[in-house]
This record gives C-alpha cells, structure tokens and sequence, in this order.
C-alpha cells in the first residue's frame, strides 16, 4: 500500500508512539484489503468506548498508561454497543449484572477513552443520537453491521465496517469497497410486490434479501416512504443473512434519483421479487417454536427509537407481565423515557428497561430460558447460535404480539396475512 | 501420481500453511453464530455447523452478517482452534480484517472458484506468499 510522507513519518513513530502503533494496524489491513491508499477522513468515526474491546484492542497501547497523556482523537468519535448495560442494571435480578460493583468498574473502563475524546454512545444506533453526522460522500470508519447501511445509502458517506481508534486518531483510513465509486453502484433490481406495512414487513424483507444479494449492492422498487423505525429494522436484516453495505432506493436514498441512475446506466445481474410468498419465507426460518408457553420476551435489536420505547410502553400500560420482558435502547433514549415515565410504565408491568446492550452481547438470558420471542430478525437468529449445541426455541412477530406473549406468557402470533 | 490442481489468487495474510480442506457452500457467519473458542460455527442450519476448523484449510464462498465476524474467527488462535488457512471467493472488511487480527494464512480473488474445485478431505497446501494454492484431490 502507498503511503504518503506524512503517514511514513507516523508509521515510523518519530513523533508520536500512539500514531505509530495506530498506522502500524492500518496498514496491516490495508494490505490484507489489497487498498492502494489510506484516505482521509472528512465524515465521522465509530470506534469502541474501551481500550480492551474490537479492534481499537489490536493496538497494544494501553490507554491509561503515559503514552497517552494528551491524546485526543483527531475527528469526531462515537462508540457503538457494549457488552453490559449502561442503565437498567440494576431491575435484572440476578448476578453479576445487577451488582454495583460490576457496573461501576465497566463504566470506570470507559474513562480512559473518554479522556481521549471518544463519546460514550453505546449504542448499535450511534448514528440517531451523537447528533453530528456525515454528509454526502464524506469518508467515515464506522462499526456496527447494522449501522453499514445508515452510513452508505442513506447518509451517502462511505464506509465500511472498520471503526477503531487507530482511525479515530490518525484521521485515515484504508481506501478501498465502499470509499471507491464503482462498489457503490447497484447490482440486483429488488422488485417490492408485498404491500410493506410495518416494521417487521422490513425486517422480513431484509432477512430474504440479504441472503440473496450477499456482498453485492441491491436497488429497491415498490416501497413508498419507509421510516427510520422500518429502514433500521431493514438494515439490521440485510446484515443478517448478508454483508449488504450499501444499496439504493431511487428518489430516497441520495446517491440515485432513478432506477438507470442507481445502475450507473448499466443492467442489473439480476432482479428478485419479493410478494408475501418471500417474505413469508423469512418468517418461517426466524419463527420456529413448538411449544407456546414463552418464558422470556426481547424487544430492542436494534436499539429502539424514542417512538418504539413510546409503543412499548403504551401497550404495557395497566398489564402485568408473566415472563421476563427486556427492552433495550441507547443511553439517550433512556434518559427521555425516564422523563416522560416509559420506564416507570414498563417496570409496573413487570418489564425492564435497558441500554447500551443487548442479550447477544451481553451473551446472557435470562436463567431457565427456554422459549424466546422476539420481534427481531436478527437477535432472533444470532441467540440460536449463543446457546449451542442447545436449542433455543424462537418465536418471531411483531411488536405487538411479543408484548402479548409477555402478558399472557402464550404466543399467539399469525403470519400477517392471516390476521 | 494423485491429481493436482492449481489455484492462483491475492495474499490476504501472508504464510504457508497445509492440511485437509474443509468446504461450506454457503457464506459464513460469525458473531456469536461462530465460537471462537471451540472453532466451530453454531449458526441453526449451516452445513458446517458443530464441525472443528481446527488445523484444517477452511475455504468458503463469503462472509456474511454482523462485524462480530473479525474477532469469532480472529481470535481462533487465541485457543487454539483455528483453521490453518483461510480461502474465501470474495473477502470484504469481515474477513480481512479477520485473517488480519489472527494472523491466519488467507487469500481471496482467485482466479478459479476454490469453492467449486475444492472438496472437503481434499489435502490442500496454501502458499499465501506467493499467491498459490496446490490441491490434492482425494
């Protein structure tokens, strides 16, 4: 990989050990990446809010030690989801979550990188709350598979999946997928023929289509105005059973106002359609239970919007859970549900209220679970693969009928075009 | 004399490195759908799943999913229970960054599909460095 005589200089710690071991890393994976080039970051960065997790780990420096006095990161730096709660602890009942020592010593292991600028976002829905984001075309090093798709085709920044502090602090990053014009161009014509009418409508779809489309870059048709709750839950599944980075929705997304402009005015390889025959496809690899007696009930992946925690708790309202209820969000969110007193209507339910988490990395549930439900494809899918060589019995639907089943402890959910 | 074929393509992580291949068909996921510490996939319904990667040349068409990816099979050898190589058709920043962080021999790009070629109990020797694989058909 070329580098400049500024990045030689910082690759050859002359100046600065922290520069050094940071580049030491870029260009190891530069080079693995077969980049050219290191590019400048002009957009935002994404990277761990502890020196001893992810990537920003690969350093060898140790962030409370003396070669870090001073540091400050170079551009604007959000953290992503960690693997413990940063609120709500304390009403999950048992150890070693709901012990203070705990918590205390986790959010003490995040002074160091706060010291050094990084924000303490910790959450996979970074991008809704660190209030200063990329514009168009923008170079980013975000992390969070999810959050891949935010960045691309709906900022129309570019990254891929590689936030750390060794790009937070030498402002580069490798130039190469999504950095580069011609990975950003469409690929598969994704024709919508199902009328989409929620959340978990996207969240099907991007279950189906991320396992047909892979790494490449699909272009949507027949969809009208999703929202942010229905783009999240779709980006979350895409990156399910696929690495789908960026795409288009002609006259949403801002890199294409038309299908040819999405396609760069070539052909597409190929075009999928999606009516409910799909859709109902998805749901029937993520909805698999056998037995309807639910013992715990997950709501929050991604993390919820301020208006998802709202619907939560306005269906709460005066119930009673029989089965553990969690419901996850980002710190922010948390604080304007305490305000408003969402969590107080969850916890008389019987419900907790989290952040910053979520079960998969927590890599945790509840004691005795053996049937799940959720209304999220991807949690869904991944919990599976947590409790091997056990089986996890899963139901999926939506929010709705997964705030029923913590009520009545019954799963009664339909496919959707059955109610 | 056993059939060998030769596949070219792009160093990842430079090594050499030797063993029985094994072959998934479909894109692999990590995350906690892998587990770094037993060098398993747990993903429900992967053909690979609960098989050992250990010392084996582990060769596969894509990656897939969450950046958990990285350190599920970035750290293998942490424990000891990583595959000897790496061979994916088509790489992006999940495996790089991957092969990356456990130094495991990998390449990507070739010029024929290692996935289409190679059967899993092939015995197939991996020279990173010099961007070849040898394999022997079983």
């Amino acid at each position: 990989m070329y580098l400049t005589k500024e990045e030689e200089r910082m690759l050859s710690g002359e100046d600065d050990y922290v520069a050094m071991k940071c580049m030491e890393w870029l260009v190891k994976y530069g080079d693995a990446a077969g980049a050219e080039r290191l590019v400048d970051i002009d957009g935002t960065v994404n990277a761990p809010i502890t020196g001893t997790r992810g990537l920003t780990s690969e350093t060898g420096i140790d962030f409370s030690g003396p070669e870090m006095r001073n540091k400050k990161v170079k551009i604007f730096t959000h953290s992503g989801q960690i693997d413990t709660p940063v609120d709500g602890w304390e009403d999950i009942g048992f150890a070693p979550w709901n012990d203070p020592d705990h918590h205390k010593a986790f959010i003490d292991s995040f002074k160091p990188l706060i010291r050094a600028g990084v924000h303490p976002t910790c959450s996979c829905t970074y991008y809704l709350v660190s209030t200063f984001n990329p514009t168009v075309g923008q170079h980013c090093a975000w992390g969070e598979s999810s959050a891949m798709p935010w960045c691309n085709a709906i900022l129309g920044a570019r990254t891929n999946y590689d936030g750390c502090f060794q790009a937070a602090y030498t402002g580069k990053i490798p130039m190469y997928g999504m950095h580069l014009d011609e990975n950003r161009v469409g690929t598969h014509l994704i024709k919508v023929e199902a009328e989409l009418r929620d959340g978990m409508a996207y969240d099907l779809l991007g279950f189906y289509v991320g396992g047909k489309v892979g790494l490449d870059v699909p272009v949507f048709t027949g969809f009208n105005k999703p929202n942010y709750n229905e783009l999240i839950k779709m980006n979350s599944a895409l990156n399910t059973t696929g690495a789908i980075h960026m795409y288009h929705i002609p006259g949403l997304t801002p890199e294409a106002r038309t299908i040819e402009d999405s396609f760069n005015g070539n052909k597409p390889e190929d075009t999928i359609t999606v009516g409910w025959d799909e859709l109902k496809e998805a749901y029937d690899t993520l909805n698999y239970a056998n037995d309807d007696a639910v013992d715990f009930v997950y709501i929050g992946c991604p993390h919820l919007t301020l208006d998802q925690v709202r619907e939560v708790a306005w269906l709460l309202e005066g119930r009673r859970c029989r089965t553990n209820l969690w419901i996850m969000t980002n710190p922010w969110t948390f604080r304007q549900a305490e305000m408003m007193g969402y969590r107080d209507i969850i916890k008389r339910a019987g419900g907790v209220l989290l952040s910053g988490t979520c079960p998969g990395l927590m890599r945790c549930l509840p004691p005795n679970t053996e049937v799940m439900a959720t209304n999220s494809a991807k949690q869904g899918y991944y919990l599976h693969g947590l409790v091997y060589p056990k089986e996890l019995e899963t139901w999926y639907g939506s929010t709705k009928e997964c705030i029923n089943a913590a009520i009545t402890s019954k799963w009664s959910g339909k496919w959707m075009e059955d109610k | 004399m056993p059939k060998q074929i030769i596949i070219k393509g792009r160093k990842v992580v430079g090594g050499v490195a030797e063993g029985e291949a094994i072959v998934s068909h479909e894109p692999v996921e990590g995350w906690i759908n892998a587990d770094y510490q037993r060098g398993i996939i747990t993903e429900r319904g992967h053909p690979l799943r609960g098989i050992k990667l250990k010392d084996k040349v582990f060769v596969f068409p894509a990656p897939k999913g969450s950046g958990g990816w990285i350190r599920s099979f970035g750290w293998m050898p942490r424990y000891n229970v990583a595959p000897a190589a790496m061979l994916f058709m088509r790489g992006n920043c999940l495996t790089f960054q991957g092969a990356v962080l456990g130094n495991i021999p990998s390449m990507t790009d070739f010029d024929k599909d290692p996935v289409e070629i190679i059967e899993t109990g092939d015995h197939v020797k991996v020279d990173a460095d010099k961007g070849i694989v040898y394999v022997i058909k079983k």
